[in-house]
């Protein structure tokens, strides 16, 4: 039996943190890379640079170009270009359950761009949230996690006796002791981020999670409760009669004109009936809510249709918090601070784990158990596994030939590839080197990307070019990070460090 | 100008946090190799919290309530990862790199608020 409340919310903390913790570290490292999203996608396409572009005569030329591909079409969207991606996104759909086509568009020829076939940084972003599974399984996975990643929060900080005395307190040793302090200062330092991501995570797929409280009151009409909220538009059905789309270019103007900027992007819904209607959907004003003003217009004649309205405390709760998570307010310096915090929160989970095995290691010679060896080995294949797979992605994007056919999905084959590879060989090779190479693999894997990247597109700051400088500079931070750690795992481990984890076994708490 | 605001509040947590660390009779080992006093622990502790209770208060003004306390807790946590990482380190370096950080805050103030 547990003794006290203490014990068993480090019984819980620990057991909890293990089993989400493999997901969740993979959920921190591909979120916190999507802070960086729009930076990881130029990276990906060196071929887009950036330049003056006209938004509204570039929606007439995807207009031509979605009409041409699918003429039948209930829908489009057109992610409009800006100096920074100046590349038309265009995206149609037959149906609202898929499949979304999309395609990106030169903005002056209004033909298909010649950069690589690549998802770039959305790939990573997408992986933040569906694990690279079916859209549900994956958003349900997450969220599973999420709701328990909240639990070992809560036990952690139940658990954790002297969080203000040792607040500061890092002990370097590689000792379960190290580990420990380790885990607590990730922790407890980042704390308020770790709370507020997981939560904020959680609300932004909330209306999928709980639908039961709008299904009720719309019956059916669930998309009614969006406009309600102010979160939409009211949106007009098809009149089931050919219509002819009026320009997109007038209607943009119209926009541009209301409010003074261009829209960010226009959704077109049934583009070839007598009823369509355009949407111009900005960007979110300054502010932390995660609010997209829209207009929308006749689609056939360009009138204004309506606006969608303005968010009562609820929808603005829910907004704010989306835009917490998402973190698109931020400046460059608080984008750096929320990308530490998120590195700080896939370290927690990290050390979390290795501390779980560590703390269970049979003392002396004895053999380790199957539980303790299969922990070891998923946490090798994670926490190694998932930075070499992401470093793999990027060579790819750089190595693959850019004729291949469907390309894009071959770099996310590598993404996977290489992430098994490493958990393959975390499995056999030998316990006491294995940590040493599979970081250093991971450090090579970083430090080779800006390298190979150079001699494969030929574009490197020798040659004048200097937008990758920022990216560049990142993948050799990362990879001497992993270098320096393969080091340290790599040092046999001094005797007094054994000696002080064979006295504190005895009294340790965390061990249930 | 938010990357100087936020400038002028990691300086002034950092100084803050070091002065609380500091005044931890551990850490206080750890960069002086002595115990700190009773007196000289209150001092620390005093300035710490006056140094966090500034960094607060310069955010929410600067940045407003909205972003500004959003700010401070990142810059919160960054300045104390710094911290963390000078006690385990170079233990040594912490006071004078917090002295440091206080003419960093005093230039980072008059250009948050006229730059």
């Amino acid at each position: 039996m547990r003794q006290g409340f203490r014990q068993s919310m480090a019984w819980l903390h620990a057991w909890s943190g293990l089993v989400v913790g493999w997901v969740l570290f993979s959920v921190f490292v591909t979120g916190t890379a999507s802070y960086y999203r729009a930076e990881i996608s130029q990276w990906m396409r060196p071929e887009l640079v950036a330049g003056a572009t006209d938004p509204a005569s570039s929606a007439d030329l995807a207009a031509a170009y979605l009409q041409k591909a699918m003429p039948d079409a209930v829908g489009w969207y057109v992610e409009l270009p800006k100096p920074e991606k100046p590349a038309v996104g265009v995206m149609w759909w037959k149906s609202l359950d898929g499949p979304f086509h999309q395609a990106l568009l030169d903005s002056t020829s209004g033909a298909p761009v010649g950069a690589r076939d690549t998802r770039g940084g959305d790939f990573l972003y997408r992986f933040h949230f569906e694990l690279g599974m079916p859209p549900l399984w994956g958003r349900w996975i997450v969220g599973t996690c999420a709701l328990v990643m909240l639990v070992a929060l809560v036990s952690g900080i139940v658990t954790h006796r002297r969080i203000f005395a040792d607040f500061f307190t890092f002990r370097r040793r590689r000792s379960q002791r190290g580990w420990l302090d380790a885990h607590n200062v990730f922790g407890v330092l980042a704390l308020p981020f770790h709370l507020m991501i997981t939560y904020t995570g959680l609300v932004t797929l909330a209306p999928m999670y709980m639908p039961w409280g709008v299904a009720a009151a719309y019956k059916g009409g669930e998309m009614r409760f969006y406009v309600d909220s102010g979160l939409m538009p009211d949106l007009r059905g098809p009149a089931g009669k050919p219509g002819t789309l009026a320009p997109l270019s007038s209607m943009i103007a119209q926009a541009i004109a209301e409010r003074g900027e261009a829209p960010e992007g226009v959704s077109v819904y049934n583009p070839a009936d007598a009823a369509a209607s355009v949407v111009a959907i900005f960007e979110e004003p300054h502010g932390l809510a995660h609010e997209h003003p829209q207009i929308a217009f006749d689609g056939t004649t360009g009138a204004v249709l309506g606006r969608n309205g303005a968010t009562r405390a609820a929808a603005k709760t829910s907004t704010v918090m989306l835009g917490l998570h998402e973190g698109h307010f931020a400046g460059a310096a608080l984008r750096a601070l929320f990308f530490l915090c998120g590195i700080m929160g896939a370290a927690t989970v990290a050390t979390g784990l290795v501390l779980w095995a560590v703390a269970r290691a049979p003392k002396g010679a004895k053999a380790d158990g199957f539980g303790v060896r299969l922990v070891r080995v998923l946490n090798l294949g994670t926490i190694a596994g998932l930075p070499a797979g992401i470093a793999a992605y990027f060579l790819a994007n750089r190595l693959l030939p850019l004729d291949l056919a469907a390309r894009a999905d071959w770099e996310v084959g590598v993404f996977f590839g290489a992430w098994a590879l490493v958990a393959v060989l975390g499995a056999v090779r030998p316990a006491g080197t294995v940590w040493r190479e599979g970081l250093a693999l991971v450090g090579a894997l970083f430090l080779a990307v800006p390298f190979v990247g150079a001699i494969a597109t030929g574009l490197h700051p020798l040659a004048g070019e200097l937008r990758f400088l920022g990216f560049d500079a990142a993948m050799i931070v990362l990879g001497v990070l992993f270098v320096l750690a393969a080091r340290k795992a790599g040092r046999p481990r001094p005797p007094q460090a054994q000696r002080a984890d064979a006295a504190i076994a005895g009294r340790e708490a965390l061990r249930a | 100008m938010t990357a100087i605001v936020v400038a002028l509040n990691l300086a002034l947590c950092f100084a803050g946090l070091s002065a609380l660390a500091l005044s931890l009779d551990r850490h206080h080992r750890d960069a002086f190799l002595v115990r700190a006093g009773a007196a000289r622990a209150r001092t620390l502790r005093i300035a710490g919290w006056a140094g966090i209770g500034l960094s607060f208060a310069a955010a929410v003004t600067l940045e407003g309530w909205n972003f500004g306390s959003v700010q401070w807790v990142g810059t919160l946590t960054g300045a104390a990862l710094l911290v963390v990482a000078f006690l385990s380190y170079r233990p040594g370096w912490l006071r004078p790199a917090a002295l440091l950080a206080l003419p960093i805050a005093l230039v980072a103030l008059p250009l948050a608020l006229y730059g």
